[in-house]
């Protein structure tokens, strides 16, 4: 287990993100994800995959994340899709039934096909990376850097 | 060591008056300081100079002077009874200490500037005066070690050098007398040092005391409070319910954290009952006040509509609208009991995302039956208004077990560090031997939870139902067992 979450996010085109979630998302690092990608929801990217392939442990907090992440996508005419489900967290979401409201995709290349039609609400630069990152769950993200 | 103005050569006329240097006078008055001799009591060691002097000379007279900024303060005097100090006037020891080597004067009528020292003009008419400056190792001239008469006299080189001696004897007094000092002040700043830190020392062992035993009280407190309203979000005991034994377990993997766990069993009509359990996101006080509304939502909806799925959605909704809930959800599997013609009872059981219950039947080979109750499509409670929630119905007859628990159990990891898992649970229910009862397993589910490395980490709740064989209970008696722990401290409660 460590205590530190970081998200590497991608822009490849306006209005989507793709956030790569490394590390182990509980009750120590769970507000951390939720804060951090809720940003890049609020901020042009009201589209966001979640490529969960580096995740370790993932308890009922992250699960929290995910459903209050998902409440934000719908509020801003958006989606949150998961991508690379671990086999535990797919066990957990088949049996709590986020699986029927979360999709969930086995690659971030089926979910961005699936993502294709979906409207875009806001303009970026397509390709940028930018690397978020926080010591744990209490601390600020080090620099978001979001689409203009 | 001839000097300016010596006996052999008086000076004719006026002899050139020294002015001190302001610099070098002040840097003088610094030594003076450093040996911190003015105004301090006499001392035998300077009263034998003077008195040896005094002898020496053959003079009434005979002083060891320190010179201030605008006073001589006399550190020893011989001959001259009650008076400590004279006025910093030119002529003689001012003069003197102005001047590198032993000053004499053999006649000071002939010396135009002794002429006017109030010593020589005054009452006491001094006429003689020699004096040897007290001259510091880096050259500053303290004061004097100095003869008087009252008449005319000149004095031989060899009695120069004898005030000179003198003169050093007293400065080396001086220096013995400040090292000494210096020796006293350092063992006092030492000790005052040590005092210090040992009051320091005090007054830090007595705050961690402090904050040690107001540390414990206040943990003492919260564990208490914790435990307190652990058991009022718990139902007092089971109820005793025909026909069928209950046992149950609660235990909160920390004193201080009040779980998020929670289970009832509750009669809704003459023979009618239902029961639940469920597993509320998170702990600590938030999580508290959803198992609380959860408990009471799910009770006070079955009495209006008794069916499972209605009752899960009432739930869902309620905590969907609840301000106090916030962004907790929780797992709920809630059952529905009615009695069966010729004993047992129909079970309807519906899920709200919680971990299948399992029912578990001995067959008559001896081999136990393991069934995993999973309603597919029952989603968690409290996360989205459209949740759908999902029930199965069965029969539970005699000599079968339900066995309802928390993912504390499922999650707790094995010897070989892999969560228990259901697989794990599973194996473990296969393992068990007839008769199956609820207070059998849930003994038998404590006994694993014990045998397991850390134990359980999460909270844990487990409720089992069971119905007797007929011939155990002949007379129809039931039982029913609880065990309710808030670890470390136990207080199981049999009803």
């Amino acid at each position: 287990m460590t205590d530190t979450l970081e998200l590497t996010v991608q822009h490849p085109r306006p209005g989507l993100a793709i956030a790569t979630v490394t590390g182990d998302v509980d009750m120590h690092t769970a507000d951390t994800l939720r804060r951090d990608a809720s940003i890049l929801i609020e901020r042009g990217c009201p589209h966001l995959v979640l490529d969960l392939s580096q995740v370790g442990f993932f308890d009922s907090a992250g699960l929290s994340a995910l459903i209050g992440l998902w409440h934000a996508a719908q509020a801003q005419g958006g989606a949150l899709v998961l991508a690379e489900v671990p086999d535990r967290l797919m066990r957990m979401l088949t049996l709590t039934g986020l699986d029927t409201i979360l999709a969930v995709h086995a690659t971030t290349a089926e979910a961005l096909t699936a993502m294709a039609a979906s409207p875009s609400t806001s303009t970026g630069h397509p390709g940028s990376i930018t690397r978020v990152s926080s010591a744990d769950g209490t601390g600020e993200p080090t620099g978001v850097q979001r689409p203009v | 060591m001839t000097q300016p103005a010596s006996a052999t050569d008086p000076a004719p006329g006026r002899r050139p008056e020294l002015v001190p240097d302001p610099d070098a006078e002040a840097a003088r008055m610094a030594a003076v300081r450093r040996y911190d001799i003015l105004d301090t009591p006499p001392d035998g060691a300077f009263d034998r100079v003077a008195a040896m002097a005094a002898r020496l000379f053959d003079v009434p007279v005979a002083t060891v002077t320190i010179v201030d900024t605008d006073r001589i303060w006399f550190k020893a005097a011989h001959g001259l009874e009650g008076v400590a100090e004279i006025g910093r006037d030119p002529g003689l020891c001012g003069s003197a200490i102005l001047r590198d080597h032993t000053m004499v004067i053999p006649d000071t009528l002939k010396d135009p500037v002794a002429a006017d020292n109030p010593l020589v003009a005054g009452e006491m008419g001094v006429r003689f005066y020699a004096a040897a400056p007290i001259t510091t190792p880096d050259g500053h001239k303290l004061g004097t070690v100095n003869v008087l008469d009252t008449r005319p006299r000149s004095i031989t080189e060899e009695d120069t050098a004898t005030l000179t001696d003198l003169a050093a004897i007293v400065l080396d007094e001086m220096e013995l007398r400040l090292s000494a000092l210096r020796a006293l002040r350092d063992e006092q700043a030492r000790r005052e040092v040590e005092r210090r830190h040992a009051e320091a020392e005090r007054a830090r062992a007595e705050a961690e005391r402090a904050a040690r035993e107001k540390a414990e009280q206040d943990k003492a407190a919260i564990a208490a409070f914790a435990s307190t309203l652990q058991r009022t979000l718990l139902p007092p005991a089971l109820p005793v319910v025909p026909g069928l034994e209950l046992a149950c377990h609660y235990r909160t993997a920390s004193a201080h954290d009040v779980g998020g766990d929670f289970y009832d069993v509750f009669p809704l009509d003459s023979d009618r009952w239902a029961f639940f359990l469920g597993d509320v996101c998170g702990k600590g006080p938030e999580a508290a006040t959803v198992t609380a509304l959860a408990r009471h939502t799910l009770r006070a909806t079955a009495h209006v509509d008794a069916d499972p799925v209605a009752v899960l959605s009432a739930l869902n909704t309620m905590l969907l609208t609840d301000v106090t809930a916030g962004r907790r959800f929780c797992t709920v599997l809630f059952g529905l009991l009615e009695p069966r013609d010729g004993g047992g009872f129909t079970v309807t059981l519906a899920t709200g995302g919680h971990p299948p219950a399992y029912h578990v039947r001995p067959d008559d080979s001896g081999a136990v039956w393991v069934r995993a109750v999973r309603p597919p499509g029952g989603m968690l409670v409290g996360a989205f208004p459209q949740a759908p929630f999902a029930r199965t119905t069965f029969s539970l007859t005699a000599g079968e077990c339900l066995f309802l628990y928390t993912d504390g159990l499922t999650e707790a990891r094995t010897l070989e560090g892999t969560l228990l898992g259901e697989d794990g649970l599973t194996g473990f229910l296969h393992q068990r031997t007839a008769p199956v009862t609820a207070t059998s397993l849930v003994e038998d589910s404590i006994t694993l939870l014990a045998s397991l490395p850390d134990g359980a980490r999460d909270d844990v709740a487990l409720l089992a139902l069971s119905v007797p064989q007929p011939h155990t209970t002949p007379d129809g008696s039931v039982a029913t067992t609880a065990h309710t722990a808030a670890a470390p401290e136990h207080f199981a409660q049999e009803g």
